[in-house]
Parts: structure tokens; sequence; C-alpha cells
């Protein structure tokens, strides 16, 4: 799983599964992968609720070169 | 000119100022102040700042009286014409009359102040700032940005004492979700005459770093509601309504809307509010999810039952139609092996009989044949013999002949009647075996050999 994945793209990945999964589109084949790549992105988005990624110093040092 | 100065008690030269004062000055005078502050004391009396300002300079200041009994009035009619109480840092239009105390000195005693000049002047830089956004295009630019799926990353305008701010920080915080957020403080003033430019300035300072940022929020809160007419200063609000992410404010007061909350992406009543906004966003995020995971394990589950179930009737049909088929094959063999049987008997017959009739008619045949070839045989016994007999008759003669054309061939016969062969080496004289004079030659006759010596040889040229 790409750690670039934003929340966005993995939140509408996310959506599109569950309503292929709603709409019964999704053979019992398929499940399976649908199932275990949902749970991927739902621990993706948990993540991104609680956890941050910004350093202030970072931004304090971009803006000194601006 | 030596005389001792006359010297006055301070009673008497105030006296004298108020008495010069109270005769110059006997009418009410209808003037224009900015109310800077209005000093309400416990006794309801307020003692308010009244200043003139050009270019954002005090160009006069004096101070102000308000009986408590002409305050109550006063701010009665102002709640009810301006929809808000008598405010601070506006300005106004007061009738008033210049008094002097002798202990409290100069001051301008209100006696009336005009609402409606008072709800003009407020609304008169709202209305220009409103204007000249429209006129930009600006008015719902900001609004009509998409706001972020989470706002995580939040750029704080605010002042580090504020306790708008304390509040604010304190909703992020503590949530009792864990939701996560990234702040950075901005600091600015928040209200007065610095407010607007500061304001501006940390906006473009953001600007630079903008990536590392969701959203703006401009946090004010517990300053009091005073000096907040910066909210519609046009070039700060041109600047929040043309900001590339959203701009949210939750400035905390409770008087008009000022243009800058009007424009902002979205405006929060408090600081706290606009806390909840931000976790409300989180839940947005978050409950679809939580919502998702129960919508997979429903209908995932539902679909392996069916999936089940359809194996089950299918595998109930399948053994049925098997049992079926077995029963339905078995009637079939059992019925064909039967009229195979009676085929085989009935063909079995057919063909014994057909085999005694052939045998029959090979025998009643074969005797017939035999006896006509007995016949043959017996004609061709009878006239073999004689046919024989004939046969060698004939080539007896053919045989006599052919000896009596031999014997007359032989060479013997020929000397008989006379002829000779002469012999020059054993062979006959040819061209090739002539001799030469004196050679001996041989010539043989019939009953003799004479040998000869050659006298002479003469060519024969004919």
């Amino acid at each position: 799983m790409s750690k670039d994945l934003k929340y966005t793209d993995a939140f509408e990945e996310l959506k599109q599964i569950v309503s292929d999964i709603e709409d019964g589109e999704i053979s019992v084949d398929e499940l399976s992968i649908k199932v275990k790549r949902a749970s991927e992105l739902i621990k993706v988005c948990k993540e991104k609720l609680t956890s941050t990624e910004e350093d202030v110093n970072q931004i304090l040092k971009e803006l000194e070169n601006n | 000119m030596s005389d001792t100065p006359k010297i006055f008690t301070l009673q008497q030269v105030v006296s004298s100022i108020r008495k010069t004062i109270e005769e110059r000055y006997q009418q009410y005078y209808w003037v224009k102040a900015e109310m800077h502050k209005l000093n309400r004391f416990a006794s309801g009396h307020c003692f308010p700042e009244l200043l003139q300002k050009e270019d954002g300079k005090i160009v006069a200041q004096i101070r102000g009286t308000i009986w408590n009994h002409q305050f109550e009035t006063i701010n009665k009619r102002f709640i009810s014409v301006v929809k808000e109480p008598l405010k601070e840092d506006t300005t106004l239009l007061m009738q008033v009359k210049v008094t002097f105390h002798e202990s409290y000195g100069l001051s301008l005693q209100i006696v009336d102040i005009d609402p409606n000049y008072a709800l003009g002047e407020l609304q008169r830089e709202r209305q220009e700032t409103l204007q000249k956004l429209q006129k930009d295009g600006l008015i719902n630019a900001n609004q009509q940005l998409k706001f972020p799926l989470l706002p995580k990353r939040v750029a704080v305008i605010s002042a580090e004492s504020s306790k708008g701010l304390s509040d604010f920080m304190q909703v992020l915080k503590n949530n009792e979700w864990n939701y996560s957020f990234f702040t950075m403080l901005f600091p600015a003033y928040l209200q007065g005459d610095n407010a607007a430019s500061s304001i501006i300035s940390q906006l473009e300072n953001i600007k630079k770093v903008l990536h590392h940022f969701d959203v703006v929020v401009i946090v004010r809160g517990g300053g009091g509601e005073v000096g907040l007419s910066c909210y519609n200063n046009y070039e700060l609000c041109k600047e929040i309504a043309s900001f590339p992410i959203p701009v949210l404010t939750g400035i905390g007061h409770s008087t008009n809307l000022t243009v800058a909350e009007m424009i902002a992406f979205r405006n929060a009543i408090t600081p706290t509010e606009l806390g909840d906004f931000l976790l409300q966003a989180f839940h947005n995020f978050s409950v679809p999810i939580k919502d998702a995971i129960k919508s997979i394990k429903y209908y995932a589950v539902a679909k392996v039952e069916d999936e089940k179930t359809d194996l089950n009737n299918l595998s109930k049909h399948f053994k049925n139609g098997a049992q079926q088929s077995l029963y339905n094959n078995q009637q079939k063999l059992i019925a064909q092996s039967r009229e195979v049987g009676s085929n085989v008997r009935y063909n079995i017959q057919n063909n014994r009989q057909k085999i005694e009739r052939l045998t029959q008619n090979t025998l009643r045949e074969s005797v017939h044949i035999f006896q006509r070839e007995r016949e043959k045989v017996d004609v061709l016994t009878e006239q073999f013999p004689k046919t024989i007999k004939s046969s060698i008759i004939g080539e007896s003669n053919r045989l006599d002949n052919l000896l009596h054309s031999v014997q007359i061939m032989d060479p013997i016969n020929v000397l008989k009647r006379g002829f000779s062969i002469t012999t020059f080496n054993g062979k006959t004289l040819k061209v090739g075996n002539k001799g030469q004079k004196g050679d001996e030659i041989v010539t043989k006759t019939a009953i003799f050999n004479i040998k000869s010596t050659i006298m002479d040889i003469e060519e024969d040229n004919e």
C-alpha cells in the first residue's frame, strides 16, 4: 500500500468499493480481494484522522527563505 | 507695579472659568465625534472619551458626560433603532452642552444621541466594502472553494493571549475521538486600528507556505466588542475573499456580522463553535468509514450466505435430478434388453431356417453338379485315346521330314555327288587364306583326301 495515498483518493476508492458491494456487483471470487483492499483503505483513512505529518520548523524555514 | 500680585484661590479660578463658560455656551449643539470609550461607572453615569481623528491621528479629544437617567433613555432608543447597544469606537452625532465642573473639569454633557446617524455611520463602511467586493466579483469567491475532506492543517490567525484562541485550541486538542490537527499560530492584532494590516500581512505569509495548510482560521474572543470595524475594512475583506484556501472566522461578538464574516468560507459565532465545525468535518469523514465497515461486513456475509443457499439448493436439485435420471435410464435399459432378447430369438430362428433351406439346396445342387461332371469325364475318357494316337502320328511324320532335310545339308552328301573341298592350313581357301606357290593344300572328296603342292596361282579376273 502506497504511503502517498491521499485520504481523498482512499476515501473515494473506499466509497466505490462499498457501493459496488452494496449493489451486488462483486462476485464471490472478487469479494475477498475487495474486502481486503477496503480494510487497507479504512486503515489509511483512520490513520489520517489521528496523525499529522507537518513540521512547524520546516514551515518556518520556508517562510524565512521566501 | 510693585504691588504684591493678587492671589486667587483655586476655587475662585475654577469658579470663574465655570461662569465664563456657562455664559459663553448657553445653547445645546449637535456634535459629530467618535466615542472611543464609554466609561460607565457603577453609579450608571458614563464619562466617555470623545475623539476626532484625521488620517488615523487624533486631532481633538474631550471627555463627555452622560447622566445615568439620560443614558438609559438614549440606549433604549439606540437598541430599538440600531439593533445593538450603544457601542464604543463609533462615530456618533450627539446633542451636547459645554459644561464645567469645579472638581471634574471641562466636559461635554451629552443629552441625546441620534441613533439614525450611528446606524448610518456603522453601515456606511460596511456597505461600501460590500459594494466594492461585489464589483470585484469576489463576494462569494472564498465560499465557492472546495472544502477539504479533512481540514487537518490549520493556519491560525489570532493573538497568543486571546481567550478565543485558547477556547479554539481546547476544542481541537481535547476531542474525545482522538482526531489530530496540525495548527500553527500566525500572531496578529485582532481589533483596533492595526488589525486590518496585521491580519493582511499574516495572510500573505500563509500564502508563501500554502501547501502546508488546508484552511485558515481567524480567531478572536474575550476582548469585548470594540474595535471590530476593522473586519469591515475593504483591503482585509478583499484579501480574505480572494484567498486560495478556505478562510474561516470565529471572531466572537454579538453585533451585526462584519463583512469579513459574511464573505469568509464559514463564520462561527464563537471560536469554540469554529473548533466544533472542524471536528464535524472529521466526523463527516469518519462516519462514512464506520458505515463502510458495517456495510462491507453486512453485504459480504450476506453475499456468502446467498451463495451457500444457492449451492445447497443446486445440490438438492442435482441429487433429485440425478436420481430421476438414473431411474429413467434403468427403465429404458430394461425395456431395451427385453426387446433385444425377443429380437435375438426371432433372428436365430429365422437364420436357422435359412441355413436349413440352404443346406438342402446345396445338397441337391451338388448331387446334380457331381452327376453332370461325371458324365463329362466319361465322355472325355472315351475320346482321349483316339485323339492322342492321331496327334502322335502327325508329329512323327513332321520329324521324318525334318530329318531328311537335315541329312541333305550334310557336306558328305554334297561330296558324294562329286564335289570336293580344298583346305589350306585346315581352313577352306578364301581371299585371306589362299597360300602361295609351293604350299601344301588338301583336297577332300567323299572317298579320299588328296594332298598337293601349289604350282601356280592365277587370279581370276572375272
